[in-house]
């Protein structure tokens, strides 16, 4: 008992000094879910529409051709 | 008035998948977010003078779609509105346990946070952005952002009843009493 309670606030210690550098980094588990949330997001296919879009604003206002 | 190059154009395709993470992240709906993004998409096409090659498009496009964003909220008289309190009581968020960590718990749980603290997180923590940068998009002080991802973070963690990684002060107590449970 009395070692694990030396090993847990050792490792509470550890993770204080990680945080202040990083406290988002992967040592975090807010970090890590909030990357997964928004790789999810990220990863998601992109409608259509979106390059409909842009296309119909070429249109209007074309592109330059070089470059 | 100058064309649109190419490359701004094929930079701007480039750019709708995290255009529209952020702005999912910010409505917390599917279909605004998509109306938000489309709106970023055409202001930016608009204004393609104002953006400096070699500076950063994701920021820029980023800066316009938030700004965007609370446009349109502020025409509605914020109706989305309301974080705190009554909604907290609503949801139920099963406590983690052992560090497991559900992703739709996690989705709650950030729905319930304000939008400032909200975008905030997001900024930092997962779309890649430094604190400077961040500041920047949101037009305000470093110092502000910091203090948003930390109260963020904290909330985060209540809500989700995590305890024990990487606290300050009294928290790192209380984490060591509920580890002594599983001890």
């Amino acid at each position: 008992m009395k070692n694990m309670t030396k090993a847990t606030t050792a490792g509470v210690g550890n993770g204080r000094r990680a945080a202040s550098r990083d406290p988002l980094g992967p040592n975090s588990e807010i970090g890590r879910k909030l990357k997964q949330y928004y790789d999810e997001l990220v990863s998601d296919n992109v409608p259509d529409r979106f390059a409909q879009l842009l296309s119909q604003l070429e249109k209007a206002e074309p592109v330059q051709k070089k470059d | 008035m100058a064309a649109v190059s190419q490359g701004f154009k094929t930079d701007l395709l480039g750019s709708i998948p995290s255009l529209r993470a952020f702005a999912v992240s910010l409505t917390q709906n599917a279909d605004k977010a998509d109306d938000l993004v489309q709106e970023t998409l055409v202001k930016a096409w608009d204004k393609h003078e104002s953006f400096q090659p070699g500076t950063n498009l994701k920021a820029w496009l980023f800066t316009i779609l938030r700004n965007e964003f609370y446009s349109q909220m502020r025409k509605r008289g914020r109706e989305v509105q309301d974080s705190d309190g009554v909604m907290t009581a609503r949801l139920a968020v099963h406590p983690a346990q052992h560090g497991q960590l559900d992703l739709e718990d996690f989705r709650g749980a950030l729905e319930l946070l304000p939008e400032d603290q909200r975008e905030a997180i997001i900024l930092i923590g997962a779309s890649g952005f430094s604190y400077e940068e961040a500041a920047e998009i949101c037009g305000c002080a470093v110092g502000t952002i910091k203090s948003r991802v930390s109260r963020a973070r904290t909330r985060l963690q209540e809500i989700l009843k995590i305890s024990g990684e990487d606290e300050y002060g009294p928290d790192a107590i209380s984490a060591q009493v509920t580890g002594s449970t599983a001890a």
